[in-house]
């Protein structure tokens, strides 16, 4: 009798773990305890972060993507949701990028000389040749890192705040919190951003873009998971399988632009000289599409942009607004196009300078 | 003793007819999987893992396991779990077991083991036929994953391996929760039709994005994670989840289980 008691309880206990593990598994992960640092000043954290040297790493990458976008067939990368990519990087520009969707894959690798882009959807390798170009040289060395940073904060001070916000805990290394806040009396719709700096490595671990009158963020670029250290050589190289067909990124586009409603528009914004107004964070982009242009944007396209934008009108003239929670877009009927990171009010005063 | 027992119980699930029509149906899916991508030709394919089945047949077997996942493979694990305890129930042979003079718990444990060996077979005989028949009909070189790197086949036939042991897990998991169904009635049509109604409904719910909350209970959710094994290098993150998902319902399911059956009057 007493041991179909014990079996009992051994049994229910049995449940019990199985029902707990379920809501432990439910769970979101918790930030855990914020790790103790030595302080630092924001100005040399940025400029320890221009100088740090790359180094090799592979990790797992999270974009959670509240902006508000329209999810469009072709981009669903774009779409509001949580999706990750896989990154490996050997410090010295060998690269590997694994970009899930759903149940196919895009696979990126640059092994230095070649770029490979690989897509299991349609069983197809774009291969570019890097271009001999002494870039490394030239660039990188003329320009001091260490006077680059100091002019970039003194840059970024004009119109921020910057400061170091506590610690925090991201892909189980400890990071400082770098906060940049637009001042007062910029008119934007970016509350702050907040980049998580590895104390160690000097490397940015997490971006989080925050807006005005909501709490979490908009828009958020974080490792979930990161090895620091040497990669498998293995990784940065690849051959393209049997079967597959091997194209040029050239012959690639002129498909493309075939295929694409939306690569009419994008021919109708190239070519223009893009205009800024204003300065700092509320530093609004204008152009002018042509009005030829205007009309080819074929029909498909224009569905497209009619169905995410609401119609508006002022003494600037009317035309078509499309907000997000980050930026805002608005495209008058005569060509006229004005961006920014802004409410919809500055776009009304700016488009009238649109040359 | 028991092994004796384990060995008597797979001998009497595979002296079932049934049994036998419903693993001969289990290894038609790879066969016609194998020949509807053949007959398609190169424009064939289509989303997700089918767009690289073309001329890499070591997938098929990975393919067809994936697709049976969602319901083909909890139905037959329903089946089993309903012989198990509410089919002998209803012929009047578990009440002979129950007053036994063997422990209930064994006797749990064996039909336990009954389900998991069965399972195992049927997903290791659906992957071989799945090889045999996607080499045949697509032809292999290798195996080539969702990130564009060839595998060996060697290295193939481990990820393959991998895959069997991930879904019958899945399985017996499912087993599990219908035997906890199975111990409460003799009618072996209501285990099969809870358990089937159960992950009809769960993957109902999962598609419902204002549910979001709901998602992670329900073991359907772990099923689309399985895919990575096909990605390279492996990321182990959805995997783990899934199979952490799937031993929380082997644990709940074989706990009740074990609650009926004890307390239940002989």
């Amino acid at each position: 009798m007493n041991k179909r008691k014990v079996t009992l309880a051994v049994a229910t206990a049995g449940v019990l773990t199985g029902a707990a593990g379920l809501s432990l598994l439910a769970m979101p992960a918790g930030a855990g305890q914020p790790p103790s640092l030595p302080d630092v000043s924001a100005e040399s954290l940025v400029e320890q972060v221009m100088t740090a040297k790359p180094g090799a790493f592979g990790g797992t990458v999270e974009v959670d993507n509240k902006l508000g976008l329209p999810s469009i067939a072709e981009i669903p990368q774009l779409a509001d949701g949580k999706h990750s990519a896989r990154i490996w990087t050997d410090g010295n520009g060998k690269l590997r990028l694994a970009l899930p969707n759903g149940q196919s894959e895009q696979t990126i690798v640059d092994d230095g000389k070649t770029t490979w882009s690989w897509n299991s959807q349609d069983n197809e390798v774009t291969k570019s040749e890097h271009k001999d170009s002494p870039k490394e040289s030239n660039g990188e060395k003329a320009i001091d890192p260490a006077t680059a940073a100091k002019e970039i904060v003194t840059k970024t001070k004009e119109f921020s705040d910057i400061t170091v916000d506590g610690t925090a805990r991201v892909a189980n290394r400890a990071a400082y919190e770098l906060v940049l806040s637009p001042k007062p009396t910029e008119k934007t719709l970016i509350r702050e951003v907040r980049i998580a700096v590895d104390a160690e490595l000097k490397m940015p671990l997490r971006v989080a873009v925050l807006t005005n009158g909501a709490a979490e963020p908009a828009g958020t670029v974080g490792f979930t998971q990161i090895n620091v250290g040497p990669q498998d050589a293995k990784l940065f190289e690849f051959t393209p399988p049997a079967n597959a067909k091997v194209t040029t990124p050239e012959a690639k586009e002129a498909q493309a632009r075939e295929k694409l409603p939306e690569a009419g528009l994008e021919a109708a914004l190239q070519g223009e000289d893009p205009q800024i107004f204003g300065t700092g964070w509320d530093s609004v982009i204008g152009a002018r599409i042509p009005a030829d242009a205007m009309t080819q944007v074929p029909a498909e396209a224009q569905g497209l942009v009619d169905r995410f934008t609401k119609k508006v009108s002022g003494s600037w003239g009317s035309g078509k607004l499309f907000t997000t929670k980050v930026a805002t877009i608005l495209i008058a009927d005569d060509g006229r196009v004005v961006a920014g990171a802004v409410p919809e009010q500055v776009l009304f005063d700016t488009i009238g300078q649109v040359k | 003793m028991i092994t004796r027992q384990f060995g008597s119980e797979v001998r009497w699930m595979l002296r079932r007819p049934r049994t036998i029509i419903g693993l001969f149906g289990l290894v038609l899916v790879p066969i016609i999987i194998s020949f509807g991508i053949w007959t398609a030709g190169d424009g064939g394919g289509g989303p997700g893992l089918a767009a690289i089945l073309q001329g890499n047949g070591m997938v098929v077997p990975i393919f067809t396991l994936f697709l049976s996942l969602n319901l083909l493979l909890p139905l037959v694990a329903s089946i089993w779990a309903a012989d198990g305890l509410a089919g002998e129930a209803q012929h009047g042979t578990l009440r002979g077991l129950l007053v036994a003079p063997v422990s209930r718990v064994r006797l749990l444990f064996v039909k336990l083991f009954g389900l998991t060996a069965m399972s195992l077979f049927a997903v290791t005989l659906m992957a071989v036929v799945g090889i045999i028949a996607g080499t045949a009909f697509l032809g292999t070189n290798g195996m080539m994953t969702l990130s564009g790197t060839t595998l060996s086949t060697g290295q193939g036939l481990l990820r393959i391996a991998l895959f069997v042991v991930l879904v019958t897990f899945q399985m017996v998991s499912i087993g599990a929760v219908a035997l906890a169904v199975s111990s409460t009635t003799e009618h072996p049509l209501v285990v099969q039709a809870a358990t089937m109604t159960t992950i009809i409904v769960f993957q109902v719910l999962g598609q419902f994005q204002s549910l979001d909350w709901l998602h992670p209970f329900l073991i359907t959710t772990g099923f689309p994670g399985l895919i990575d094994v096909m990605r390279d290098p492996i990321p182990l993150g959805q995997i783990w989840d899934s199979t952490l998902l799937a031993g929380c319902y082997l644990l709940i399911g074989t706990g009740l289980a074990a609650m009926r059956l004890i307390t239940k009057d002989s």
